[in-house]
This record gives structure tokens, sequence and C-alpha cells, in this order.
């Protein structure tokens, strides 16, 4: 026989208001994990049901996002991985190319006045450079810079103390810097 | 150094070192610089590797997985569905399965077998229906519909829209803080509708429509002489969607509404009932009531005319599609 338990149709819509508005947030989280469109549409909507399920653990006025992508970090190291799946491609390139076609930003016009490299950044270099450096760093700059997520939800994801990850951001900032001057000594080299 | 500044640039400090970390700061320049410049470094991979959208139709994938998991409870628990097909709201959601995770089916094998289930399920569902309507229902009770919320509900957005309908598809396009403009969005807040070059023939509404992964085959009730004035689509207030199409006309206005609902049934007490279609006369008001095969979706057509002219504009519309 099945155990009841009744949630109150607000409980419903709690939970999608806590939720929804990060959902655009964790399918790109996904999308990183997977590389794979179909794969992230798939690892999202179980992390969205799991989260469902479990919504009575999640505390309220606590980050909700974070919540999220720790569901979303535990379903695809514990499941997804596991057999069940092909391993995510590891061409950067591929995901790339996904970003880009499917960025909100891709048809507006990319110019940053702050721009680190006399105003030729662009998107792809960002993306390139993310690519470069260790995944450990791109990872924490992707939770805190990205994804907006504080130190201490960035460790608690990840399962590292708080210095840890207040490391990895300095480092990681540092590597990014050297992996842009490169692209961008390459790509005056070549003239692309 | 480096990782104060950073920790600076993240809000990590705490207020003592923020406090000596500003007083160091406003003395060196060669510091502000670098603060400067991992602000700005902070900026472009926010903004360069930020959020992707997810796609429309996975979003509505989502919302029909968490109501998949209450379909099973449903089966599971035929008081709850008895009382569902009475037309009761009931409240679906998926902590009544309580599975543990070995047993439960991923979300890959459900969305993947929920077409093939829904369209079965559907099927026999509408069969169900067929031979209930057909054999069940004594003529002397034909009439005498009970309440029903679904009806109500689609009597108030009738009155609403027949008088005042902006149609916000195809696309609806909205904006939020952060200038990113979706053509789908539910529950995204704040967010502000921005101008679009929206058209309503037939042919962009049913594409909106499929792109929501919603019913998109609409009437055409120009034999009978509508004009489909649009479309719209909107949230129930538990997050499912829900379309609203309406076809006006001199005699009259039709409002179509479809929305996904696994639970729902035709009503007892049809007046008439044509194809798949069941009519009924409620609280002064025509109603056509049909389920889609696919993805358990309820359509409910409501109308000021007399139940006969319905039956008849419709029969004429199913009869010009059948004819394509």
């Amino acid at each position: 026989m099945a155990v009841k338990r009744v949630i109150p149709a607000d409980q419903r819509l709690k939970f999608e208001r806590a939720a929804l508005p990060h959902l655009d947030a964790v399918y790109t989280a996904a999308l990183r994990l997977t590389r794979n469109p179909d794969d992230a549409a798939d690892l999202l909507q179980e992390t969205i049901l799991r989260a469902y399920r479990f919504f009575h653990q999640f505390t309220e006025g606590t980050n909700c996002r974070a919540w999220l992508l720790a569901i979303l970090y535990n379903n695809f190291r514990n499941a997804w991985r596991r057999g069940a799946r092909e391993q995510p491609a590891t061409s950067n390139e591929e995901f790339d190319r996904e970003v880009e076609a499917q960025s909100l930003l891709s048809d507006q016009t990319r110019t940053n006045p702050e721009d680190l490299i006399g105003g030729r950044m662009v998107g792809s270099q960002i993306e390139a450079a993310l690519s470069a450096i260790p995944m450990e760093f791109r990872e924490a700059l992707l939770l805190v810079d990205a994804q907006e997520l504080n130190y201490q939800e960035a460790a608690d994801l990840l399962g590292v103390p708080l210095g840890t990850i207040k490391s990895r951001v300095s480092r990681g900032r540092a590597l990014m810097r050297e992996a842009l001057r490169d692209l961008d000594r390459t790509r005056v080299k070549t003239g692309s | 150094m480096s990782e104060y500044l950073a920790a600076h640039v993240d809000g990590e400090l705490t207020p003592r070192e923020r406090r000596s970390a500003d007083e160091h700061l406003a003395k060196c320049a060669s510091c502000r610089a670098r603060l400067a410049e991992e602000r700005s470094l902070k900026a472009l991979i926010r903004r360069e590797a930020g959020i992707v959208r997810t796609p429309p139709d996975v979003r509505m994938r989502i919302r029909a997985a968490l109501g998949d998991l209450a379909e099973t409870t449903l089966r599971r628990e035929p008081n709850r569905a008895a009382s569902a097909s009475r037309g009761d709201t009931v409240i679906r959601d998926g902590f009544a399965l309580q599975r543990t995770s070995a047993a439960y089916p991923s979300v890959a094998q459900l969305s993947r077998n929920r077409l093939l289930a829904a369209v079965g399920g559907a099927v026999m569902l509408v069969i169900a229906i067929g031979i209930f309507v057909g054999r069940g229902v004594p003529r002397s009770g034909a009439g005498s519909v009970q309440v029903v919320p679904a009806f109500d509900m689609a009597i108030g957005k009738y009155l609403s829209l027949e008088r005042n309908f902006t149609p916000n598809v195809p696309p609806e396009a909205y904006s939020n803080t952060d200038g990113a403009v979706y053509a789908w969005v539910q529950n995204r807040e704040p967010v502000e509708r921005v101008a679009t070059s929206a058209t309503d023939t037939f042919d962009d509404v049913a594409r909106a429509y499929r792109e929501m992964s919603m019913p998109d085959d609409l009437l055409d009730l120009s034999p009978a002489g509508y004009r489909l004035a649009g479309g719209r689509a909107e949230s129930l207030p538990d997050g499912r969607p829900i379309t609203y199409t309406l076809y006006t006309s001199e005699s009259g206005a039709i409002l179509s509404i479809s929305y996904p609902d696994a639970a729902m049934a035709a009503p007892v007490g049809a007046v008439n009932w044509f194809g798949m279609r069941s009519f009924y006369e409620y609280k002064g008001y025509s109603i056509c009531m049909s389920f889609y095969p696919t993805g358990h979706f309820v359509s409910i057509l409501v109308s000021q005319m007399p139940v006969s002219q319905l039956l008849n504009d419709v029969a004429a519309a199913d009869a010009t599609v059948a004819s394509k």
C-alpha cells in the first residue's frame, strides 16, 4: 500500500517559486557537466524532481540555487557517471559551440567597456581561457563568478574546506589572466 | 595579497579585514589597479560564461515529469482517482510515492516512456469515456451536471477574455533585470513584457503552441464565420501551463482552453456528443470537452451560444480538418 503523504497545494507553488527562478542556472551547470544538451536536460529534470521530493529538507532563507546545484552535482557524481550513461564528451569545443548557440547574449553586442585587453575580448575567449585552466579552478570560478555562490556555499557543494575555495578562486583568476594573455598573443600573431 | 583582493571583490572579507584592506588601498595605487582588474575579470566571467537559457521544451518537460509522479499515485490510490473523475480538484504530488532511489526509474527512462504511456493511457481513457457516455448515462440524466470546477474556471476566463483579450503568442517576449529576453517565462520575477511583432495567423499560433509542447490543433472555425482572435499562454496557480485561444464572430465568441490534467475525466450529464467531444449545458453556457491523446491534455470550449449551434460549428471545423 502506498504511503500517503499529502502535501498542501501551496507547497508545490512554494517549491516552484523557490526553485524555478534558478532553472536556467541549474541547466547551465548541467550543460557544463554533461557537455550535451540532451543529457543536460535529463540531468536537470532528475535534479528538479529530486529537489521537489526533498523540498522539506530545504531551509527557507538559504540560497536555493546553491541547494539545487548541490543536488545536481550529487546526481551527476553518483548516478550519472556510474554506467547509466556514456561518459560526457571530452571536447570543450562542443560545449563552446553549444554555449555560443544558446547564449542569452549571443544576439547582443558584446561590448565590455572594462575589457582587460584593449576592447577585443569576446565570450569565446573567456570560454577558451576557462577550458585552458585546470578543472578545480574552473569549477570554483564558475560557482563563485557565474553562479554567484558565496565561498561557503561553493565549499559545501564541492566538499572542500573554505580556505581551499578562497585560494582556488584567487589562483583561478590569476590563471585566467595568464590564459587570456596567451590567447590574445596567439590571436594577434595569427591575425585571427 | 591576491587572495585578499579576490575575497574583497567577492565580498568575502570580514568587516575588520575589509577596513584594513581599504586603508591599504587608499594609499596603494598598484593594489587599486589590481583590484579593478580582479573586478573586471569577475564581471567578464559572469557575463560571458553566464547563464544559458533552458529550452522551452525542457522547461515544459520538467513540469510534465512532476505530473508523471502524480499519475502513478493516482493509479495506486483508486479512491483518489475516483474522486478526480468526479471533477474534484486533486492535488497531485510525487511525495506519496516514497520509493527508494534504487527502485526509482530514471528520468531518462520516464521521459522516453512517457509519450507511449501517455498515448496508451489517454486512448484507454477516451475509450472508457466513450463506453461510459454511450452506455452509462441514462437520457433522463442528461443535462443535469453537478458542479465542475474546471467548467467554472473556464466560464470565468471566458467572461474576462471575451471582453478583453490580449494575445501573447507568438512569441511572448519578456525581459528580466539582466536584459535577457525569454519567449516563454514562468515564475521569473521581475519580468517586463517587451514589444514583439507577434502575428495572429492560424499557423503562427499553432507553431507557438507546438514550441511550448501544448496542443497545437487549432479549430478552423472559418466555415462557421469565426476569425481567430489569437492565442494566449499563461500558468495555472499550481504552475501548469494553460493556453487560451479565442475565436470571434458576429454571433458570439468561442474560447478554447487547453491544459494538462491526467486526472480529469468527462463529467456525467453531457447533452450530446460528437466524436470524442462531449457537450454540456452548464450554468447558462455551452461547453464542449475533449481530451488530447498525448500529454493528458484537457480541452474545454466555452460559448454563450446554444449548445446545438456550438456542436454544429465545431463539427464543421472538425470536418474541415478531416478533409485536409
